[in-house]
């Protein structure tokens, strides 16, 4: 008699029981990297905080923000001409930075 | 209610859940493991090691794992890619450890005569044939996603399923009654 492909089947499968864990998945948890979010969390908090503590010196520093008071007032002198380019640029610049950013997104993925 | 694996995998993604990924090792651990036991021919501590490898891997790299295809078929992948890479470390296969083997079997499922002829039987298969065999005879992978583990052309598993089950047939043949 010959054998058939579903009895082969299944013999290997009885071959081959359930493998108790015996402490493997322990093992492998104590394998894993660290989660990194608490060092990520650290990072953004000093950014914040460095940028917090930068602001208050530049304030502390420039007489109370006198300074962008003057700028901007000097803005409001500007001719219109250079507004309107200053903004087409800005837009344009903006809109490169986004197509690249989209481009490498996909390339990605 | 038993959370899926993507739910698990999902916590895993958001809140790097190392419990959730622990989840997923108890439920796969045992085929993985298994699998590579097989292609070691036998030789448990080194394939214990290589799930071990292939679970820290598998954690790594799990933002890659999209969902086209089952997390088992994924972990196969990783799995085998773990053998082959140490199998080519070796240069050679590691030797068959027989008695080791049959002594980590249940007794109760099979005719310990039929499972020493079965294994000795798989061990003399070609690696090729081997792992298709495995992975679609024994832990009843589709044809397509062999293809997707062993990263070869459908028809190449085919063939090799075919081929290697016509062997071990030959070699059973007296089991056959």
């Amino acid at each position: 008699m010959e054998i058939q492909d579903d009895w082969l089947d299944r013999k290997l499968q009885e071959a081959v029981p359930y493998i108790e864990d015996d402490g493997f998945t322990a093992r492998v948890l104590r394998m894993l990297p660290q989660p990194v979010r608490r060092t990520e969390f650290l990072r953004s908090f000093i950014l914040v905080a460095m940028s917090a503590f930068a602001s208050a010196l530049t304030y502390v520093l420039s007489d109370g923000g006198r300074f962008i008071l003057v700028e901007m007032f000097r803005l409001t002198t500007i001719p219109t001409l250079w507004v309107v380019v200053f903004a087409l640029a800005s837009g344009m610049l903006v809109m490169a930075g986004g197509i690249f950013a989209a481009m490498y997104r996909v390339h990605q993925i | 209610m038993e959370l899926t694996d993507a739910d698990l995998i999902a916590r895993v993604l958001v809140d790097d859940d190392q419990h959730a990924f622990g989840e997923l090792v108890r439920r796969h651990q045992s085929s993985v493991r298994g699998l590579l036991r097989q292609l070691t021919r036998g030789d448990v501590q080194l394939a214990d090691d290589l799930a071990q490898d292939a679970f820290v891997r598998a954690y790594k790299n799990i933002r890659t794992f999209r969902g086209e295809a089952k997390f088992s078929t994924w972990l196969y992948r990783i799995a085998y890619n773990c053998f082959r890479e140490e199998a080519r470390k070796r240069k050679e296969l590691v030797g068959i450890n027989e008695e080791q083997w049959q002594a980590e079997q249940d007794p109760q499922t099979i005719d310990p005569g039929l499972r020493h002829d079965l294994m000795h039987a798989l061990s003399l298969l070609p690696l090729h044939e081997r792992s298709a065999v495995l992975l679609c005879c024994q832990n009843g992978l589709s044809h397509d996603e062999a293809s997707r583990v062993l990263g070869i052309p459908l028809g190449t598993v085919k063939t090799n399923v075919l081929r290697g089950r016509e062997k071990l047939k030959k070699t059973l043949a007296a089991w056959a009654n």
